[in-house]
Order: C-alpha cells, then structure tokens, then sequence
C-alpha cells in the first residue's frame, strides 16, 4: 500500500486550539507524525520583563485559560519568597481552595473534551453541566469564571463568610455523589472502554524518560505529586491521597482524573472546614530585591514550573515558565505511531494538551 | 534525593574551584559549572543518582554572555548553571541522556541563538519559520 502524508492542522476537529500535524500514513495505520507548536506563541516572557510585578499577575493569569490560578499562585509564590513576605494563613487556605476547584472545573472540562470525541455526546453535556457548580463557586468568590485575578502579590484580594462556606459544602457533597455517574461510565460502559482501552499507551520508562508530569505521569505508574512531594503553601496540613494505575492507556487517565477530581473534593472541604480566622493579604512593596527564585506547583496537568530573576527594581529581568503540556507534547509521536487514524482524536484529546499553555 | 550527596559527588569528579554552590529559597539549590562540565555533570546525575527529571532549561541574556540554567527536580530542585560567553554560544545537547530536553533545547535555540551540538532536529519550536531575530535577547527581537 503506498504511504501518503496528511496535513492536520492548525485549526483541526479535535481541540479548539491550534496544533499542527504531519501525519505519514500507509493505509489506516499511522507510521510517523510531526509536530508543529507556536500558532498561539504571545511572548509573554518578553513581554514581562516589560511590565511591573503587579502588571504581570495580570499578564500570567492569560498563560492558560482553563489553569489561570494555578498560574498566578506559582508565579506570586516565588515573588512572595524574594521578597520574604509571608502569607496570612486565611490567604494560603483560600489560594489553595481555587487551585483545588480549578482541578476540578479543568478535569471535568476535560472529560467532557474526550467524551466528545469518542461519541459519547450526553456525557459531554453532563460534565460540562456539572462543572458548572465549581465554576459558580468560582464566580461568587472572585467575580471571575476562568480569569479570577484572586491572588495578590502577599495573599488574595477575596474572602467568605460562615454563610458562603456552608452554601459551598452543601455544592461539594452535592458534586460527589454526581461524580458517582462517571466513575461508573469510565469503570464499566463498553462503548468507553473500547475506544479508550489499550489506546495511546506510555511505560512508566517512556514517562521518565521525557519527563512527564501530571496525570498521565500518575496514569502510567509513576507516582509523583508536587502537593505530596515537595508540599507548597497549606498542602503540608492537608491528607492527600495521590492516585496512580498502572495501565498507561487513555482509559487510565480518564480513571486518574476522575478519582483525583473526588480527592480536589475531599481537599476542598478540608480547607473550608479548617479555615483560620485573620487577614487574607500583608502588603507588598513594590520594588523586589536581586535575587533569583525557582517556584513549582501542581497544575491540573502536572508540574508547573517558573524561574523568576530579579535585578532589584520595578520589573523582573527574567521570567521562564515550563508548563506541563510541553514535555507531554513530545510524548505524541511514539502515542501515535502504529495507531488507526481513528484513533487520532482520542490520543490528543486523551493527554490533556492546553497549547496557549505550552506556547506562552 | 540528597542535594548535598550529588554536590559531593560534583566536587568529586570536578575540580572543587569550577564549583560554586549557591542555595536559593524555596527549597533550591544552585551549582555553577564550566560549559565543558555540564554534559559529564548530567551524566553522572542520571546514571549514579537516577536523577531524570529535567523540569526546564532556562536561557537568559546577561549582556556579557549567554546563561544557560539546568532545572532538575526530584523531592528538592536542583539547578546547574553555566555561561557561554558570546563570541561562542554553544553547548553539548543532552538528548541522548535526556530525550525530554528535546523541545527546551529548541525553544532556548531560537529565542537566544544557542547551538545545541549533537541536538537530532533544531527545527524553530514556538517562532514563525521566516522570523529573523531571538525574541530573548536584549537587542535583536525581532520586526
């Protein structure tokens, strides 16, 4: 059968975001692909280095639009430790508390993503209705769905009363028992299992050796966790379970996330449960002394990393920012090579690609 | 992972005064090499200490040179530093200790003219294919 080569890409069918392929194909079985990333590259570790600290909580909140927090939360982390400030423990609780309910929006975003594409159109419809209780909880807390501008360099600009913390507990127990429906569609329809079994599989080895994060690091066995391993702000108070399998496929990942969802529930309510009393925010100054700073924290998709350079006045001379999609990228080819072209579309949308993210 | 057994290891193998080890805060520590050094360095850390993890490579432009930074992680970070002086901006790739260097490789490559010897495919990462200039760098942006 002769090879053909078939261009996919940048705007494609699978995901609303931009990523080119090269697919080289003989028949239906795929034999090579070749990626093209940066349709959305925006400069924004140029741009930074152009704007003052507090600009930039700003400009790092638009890296990603699902993961927007979690963005500001590892960038304000590491500015907060060059400038020594420590945050008033009611501000680290509720940081984490919408990183905890960002994971929760971005996997169920996600599971809806995937479904999707296998065909499972009421699923779809049925994650994105409940993701909508955490966005909700979002919007009340910080006037923001995707984009909350919550942090603050020294803590958050939001707060809750009594009130608002049981109207949220009473929506978490609520999207538990929700959550129930899914674990049992992933753990047992076989329309589900047949699209997502055996397909896009990675080792643990191929895991390490393109040093992949996040869940599908976890969904293929390597148990690492950056809340559990190197624990940042309150998660050193928190019991976290960190959920691996050993299967390495997308149905493995689709597993990981949905179990990790019901933990970002379970840690949710240990943060409004154990809520301190006093301040949200200390004040910052504006000037940051020379030094430089490595900050890491757990995204939806794994490690986010920054490397944060000041030179001692309003603006930083360097910010670097490694996401958790770039290294995942890398892992496509050997995903797709050998694969169906049928299976294209649960491959990328199985891994969990946010490319505004790996572009910056 | 123990930092200070893999800083020992460094001194070791090196001479101590190419060394110099810095911490920095959040949990980070900060070992500068010679350009020579740091492939031989990387080689020891996964094959002696299994440490695989490359977080990120960072390239900055400090005017008299170009920095390279190697990010590695595992429980604590570790990071390597070196300088190229910019009269000769290139260095041995570590693909083939660490096949997820590929895409930090190429990404430093464009915005700051690095040559990564040995890199099996330097196409641009993130840049238009027809751009002219590293975005990076203090002058040469770029349109």
């Amino acid at each position: 059968m002769p090879k053909m080569t078939i261009p996919i890409g940048p705007q494609h069918p699978v995901l609303k975001e931009p990523l080119g392929f090269l697919l080289t194909v003989e028949g239906e079985r795929i034999l090579d692909s070749v990626l093209r990333i940066g349709y959305v590259h925006r400069g924004i570790e140029r741009l930074c280095q152009e704007r003052s600290y507090v600009q930039n909580l700003y400009l790092m909140e638009r890296v990603c639009g699902i993961c927007s927090h979690v963005h500001t939360t590892t960038y304000c982390q590491g500015v907060e430790a060059l400038l020594g400030l420590e945050v008033p423990p009611r501000g680290l609780n509720l940081r984490i508390l919408l990183c905890e309910l960002e994971r929760i929006h971005s996997h169920l975003l996600w599971l809806g993503v995937l479904a999707e594409n296998i065909g499972l159109t009421a699923v779809f419809m049925y994650a994105w209705r409940d993701r909508e209780i955490a966005l909700d909880i979002m919007e009340e807390l910080s006037g923001g769905r995707v984009a909350h501008s919550a942090n603050v360099i020294g803590g958050v600009r939001i707060d809750m009363d009594a009130e608002q913390v049981h109207s949220v507990l009473v929506r978490l127990d609520q999207l538990e028992q929700l959550m129930d429906a899914f674990l049992g569609v992933i753990r047992h329809e076989r329309s589900f299992r047949a699209r997502t079994r055996n397909v896009g599989h990675l080792s643990a080895e191929q895991v390490l050796r393109y040093c992949v994060v996040g869940p599908v690091a976890r969904a293929s066995g390597v148990d690492v966790d950056l809340r559990r391993d190197a624990p940042y702000a309150v998660y050193d108070r928190l019991h976290l379970e960190v959920i691996t399998h050993d299967n390495g496929d997308v149905w493995a990942r689709t597993l990981v996330r949905a179990l990790e969802t019901v933990e970002s529930l379970h840690l949710c309510r240990q943060l409004l449960t154990g809520l301190p009393d006093g301040p949200t925010a200390v004040r910052a100054p504006r000037r940051v002394p020379p030094g430089e700073v490595v900050s890491r924290a757990e995204a939806p998709r794994g490690e986010l990393f920054y490397y944060i350079r000041s030179d001692g006045s309003e603006k930083p001379a360097r910010i670097k920012i490694r996401t958790p999609t770039l290294t995942t990228l890398i892992t496509l080819r050997d995903q797709l090579r050998g694969i169906h072209t049928a299976d294209v579309p649960t491959v990328l949308a199985g891994v969990d690609l946010c490319i505004a993210c790996a572009d910056r | 992972m123990n930092v200070d057994l893999i800083v020992e290891a460094l001194r070791e193998v090196f001479p101590a005064e190419t060394i110099e080890v810095r911490p920095v805060p959040l949990d980070e520590v900060f070992v500068a090499l010679p350009p020579s050094c740091i492939h031989p360095a990387v080689r020891l850390l996964v094959e002696r200490f299994n440490l695989r993890h490359l977080s990120a490579i960072t390239g900055q432009d400090l005017g008299d040179g170009i920095e390279l930074l190697y990010h590695f992680w595992d429980g604590r970070g570790l990071t390597l530093r070196t300088t190229l002086p910019l009269e000769a901006t290139s260095i041995v790739t570590l693909t083939d200790l660490i096949p997820g260097a590929a895409f930090f490789e190429r990404e430093v490559s464009e915005m700051l003219r690095v040559s990564f010897n040995g890199h099996p495919d330097l196409r641009v990462l993130l840049m238009p294919d027809d751009w002219d200039g590293q975005p990076v760098m203090r002058q040469g942006g770029g349109e």
